[in-house]
């Protein structure tokens, strides 16, 4: 299949045309505006989802690409760049955000959707895929900004106390986050002078370990507090809660996910070598991510509260991940990275799953608190098994796709020696479960209570629906990858060795860069070995 | 020289911004975030070389040369800060509103205790009613309140559109 390069501006082209265009609709006084709006941004989405599905195939059939910018050659223009780990991103927030949309249509309060929901969410979704596309250090940082200034507002859309506490630290945290990106950013341009990310990776061989080590810090610092890793998670769980119910699940599936895949990205790009080296680092960051969020998951005294935990704990599973990305396995090289990418792909798809499961009773019964729960097993048999199978697919039981990625990324930990982490995640899969069990017990076994009050909208046949089968969707989805396994670990190991594939990236985004370093010695690694210039 | 003097300012700054921000108070936090900004801005401008009295512009009929190397400061770190003075701008002006919607909804510049009762309990599985009672100030649910008060039990505010 051939698809010309333009088509790479589409991902970002097609929300901001949108999302401007019912940003307009905000300033003309109709009835019908928010309609309107609606109609663009399902427009959007799914426009967005066909383009993604389109990539996938492309890229997954081997193939790569870049486009630059109003055509200036590498390092000086912008450059956009795909591969199978973009695409798959792409496709997953595509359709998470194809899956929110009727869920938020239906739920959502006049109020919030007239304040400019639908623009927001569209700008969300922009930020997102730029982040995914972009060969542009500074570019990634902007789009993080635009991923973040529409999650401001989207988080806040409303104005009850709650959001705003929830709001500012949010805000704060994040702010912090963002500046020890730029400064990384700035840092790599002041010693590499290049922000070309294949220029960056042909570059950083040859600089003193000690600007490696600055610049892999930073990284690390500004993707884990936007990946809510151990010691800078603390925004998550003090904000998730406070938005409306698909703001969260929305969230969920997008902006944390978006700092795993920078990481994902960066590392084996710029230093595959400090994967091995800080690996002890990066696995005890794990580990303590891993734990702390189950731990605190288990003080939680609400649905969404107890299941922004459960993003953390789950985002140590993803680090562990990256912490054995370059180890040696038996499958080869490359392939604790697949496995960490096919668990964040099933994470998205099972997190987002349970909060639209957790929202839509919380939307359904006027609360979220567990000791005012109860029954709703009863009221809601088949929402109930959609959030078990859910469930019991995060906690990591057979055959959902929770069991393969869990089971995977021990066979790499254990493979590669590291057994260690490997026996905190079992425990913490324990633990995972005896919390769901708990969430379980407390909101859908017993007695249903007399106050719930279904709010008149939630009650037609078409709000039900809505709420019901995008769930629905993603359960299945998620037993498909269990069930199915081979199709998904065939892709994501496409999409793994594509990204450890340097030279191959370079080779995609300008072959004359290396041509311009003709002192420095790069290489895949470990193939290659780079330590030469280190 | 200059590049020292500038180390010191941006390690300066950004000490007193993390100090801002670790003191109570919500003025204190977006005055501390300004200056963390300051610092990574003005860390940012270091990358470029620091030359006084020298513009990166290289007359018409001459070539740019290897040699015109170091001459001149690289103009595209100030770029770069451009672009981040507008976003940390944009951002800082939406705290400074969030912070005043909070004064304005709690009348009290001070975030409420929020985790206090929720660290109280040891037991996970304990009922909730005998050992925490939840203050107001932590109700999660003021946003499912407005929704159902407002909109979806009055089904004519849904039309009024504006």
């Amino acid at each position: 299949m051939n698809v010309h390069p333009t088509i790479l501006a589409m991902p970002v082209a097609i929300p901001l045309l949108f999302g401007a265009l019912s940003l307009l609709m905000q300033g003309i006084r109709t009835p019908h505006r928010v309609r309107v709006q609606q109609i663009l941004a399902g427009i959007a989405i799914g426009a967005n989802l066909i383009l993604a599905l389109l990539l996938l195939s492309y890229t997954l059939s081997g193939g790569r690409m870049s486009f630059q910018m109003g055509l200036w050659p590498a390092p000086f223009g912008i450059t956009v760049y795909i591969d199978g780990l973009s695409a798959i991103m792409l496709t997953t927030v595509g359709l998470l955000s194809a899956l929110i949309f009727p869920f938020a249509v239906a739920t959502m309060d006049a109020e919030r959707a007239r304040l400019g929901f639908y623009p927001m969410a569209l700008f969300l979704l922009m930020g997102a895929n730029g982040a995914f596309i972009t060969g542009d250090l500074f570019n990634l940082y902007v789009f993080y900004e635009v991923l973040l200034m529409s999650s401001f507002v989207l988080l806040t859309l409303g104005g009850t106390p709650s959001q705003i506490n929830g709001g500012i630290r949010y805000v704060v945290l994040n702010l912090m986050g963002s500046m020890m990106l730029l400064l990384a950013a700035g840092i790599t341009y002041g010693t590499l002078g290049t922000l070309n990310m294949a220029h960056i990776a042909v570059r950083m061989g040859a600089t003193p370990y000690l600007v490696q080590a600055v610049i892999a810090g930073l990284l690390l610092i500004a993707f884990g507090a936007k990946a809510a890793a151990f010691p800078v998670f603390f925004w998550l769980p003090s904000s998730y809660h406070t938005p409306h119910p698909a703001v969260t699940a929305l969230f969920s599936g997008v902006l944390t996910k978006v700092g795993m895949y920078s990481l994902f990205r960066t590392f084996p790009l710029f230093f595959p070598w400090l994967l091995d080296e800080w690996q002890p680092l990066i696995l005890t960051i794990a580990g303590l991510t891993m734990v702390i969020g189950v731990l605190g998951a288990f003080a939680q005294p609400t649905i969404r509260r107890l299941l922004s935990f459960h993003i953390i704990s789950q985002i140590g599973y993803m680090f562990m991940g990256l912490g054995v990305a370059m180890a040696p396995t038996p499958y080869g090289v490359g392939f604790g990275l697949a496995l960490a990418i096919l668990f964040l792909v099933h994470n998205q798809i099972v997190k987002t799953a349970l909060l639209l499961g957790g929202g839509a009773v919380e939307l359904e019964t006027g609360t979220g608190k567990l000791n005012e729960l109860g029954g709703v097993v009863a009221l809601r048999p088949f929402q109930a098994a959609l959030f078990f199978l859910a469930a019991f697919s995060l906690a990591g039981f057979p055959p959902t796709s929770g069991f393969i990625g869990k089971l995977g990324l021990l066979e790499v930990t254990f493979s590669s020696g590291s057994w260690v982490i490997a026996a905190v995640s079992v425990f913490v899969s324990l633990l995972t479960t005896m919390s769901m069990i708990r969430l379980w017990q407390y909101v859908f076994w017993g007695k249903p209570h007399s106050k719930y009050r279904m709010p008149k909208k939630l009650a037609t046949q078409g709000a039900s629906m809505a709420m019901t089968v995008p769930v629905l969707i993603l359960v299945v989805l998620s037993i498909a990858i269990g069930v199915m396994a081979q199709p998904a670990l065939d892709a994501v190991q496409v999409a793994a060795s594509q990204v450890i594939d340097r030279v191959g990236y370079v080779e995609t985004v300008g072959p004359e860069l290396t041509a311009s370093d003709l002192q420095i010695p790069f290489g895949n690694y470990p193939a290659d070995a780079v330590a030469a210039g280190r | 020289m200059t590049a020292i003097m500038l180390a010191v300012l941006v390690g300066v700054l950004f000490a007193c911004g993390a100090y801002m921000i670790l003191l109570r108070g919500q003025i204190k936090l977006v005055l501390g975030l300004g200056l963390i900004t300051h610092a990574v801005n003005l860390a940012l401008f270091g990358t470029g070389k620091l030359t006084r009295g020298a513009p990166p512009i290289v007359p018409h009929e001459q070539q740019v040369t290897a040699a015109m190397a170091g001459q001149f400061a690289d103009p595209l770190p100030q770029a770069l800060i451009l672009t981040a003075i507008v976003i940390s701008f944009g951002v800082t002006a939406f705290i400074v509103v969030l912070i005043y919607r909070r004064d304005a909804l709690t009348g009290s510049d001070l975030a409420p205790g929020e985790l206090a009762t929720v660290i109280n309990t040891s037991d996970p599985f304990a009922p909730f009613s005998s050992r925490m009672v939840m203050p107001e100030a932590a109700d999660d649910y003021d946003i499912l309140q407005f929704e159902l008060d407002e909109v979806y039990d009055n089904p004519q505010a849904e039309g009024a559109d504006e």
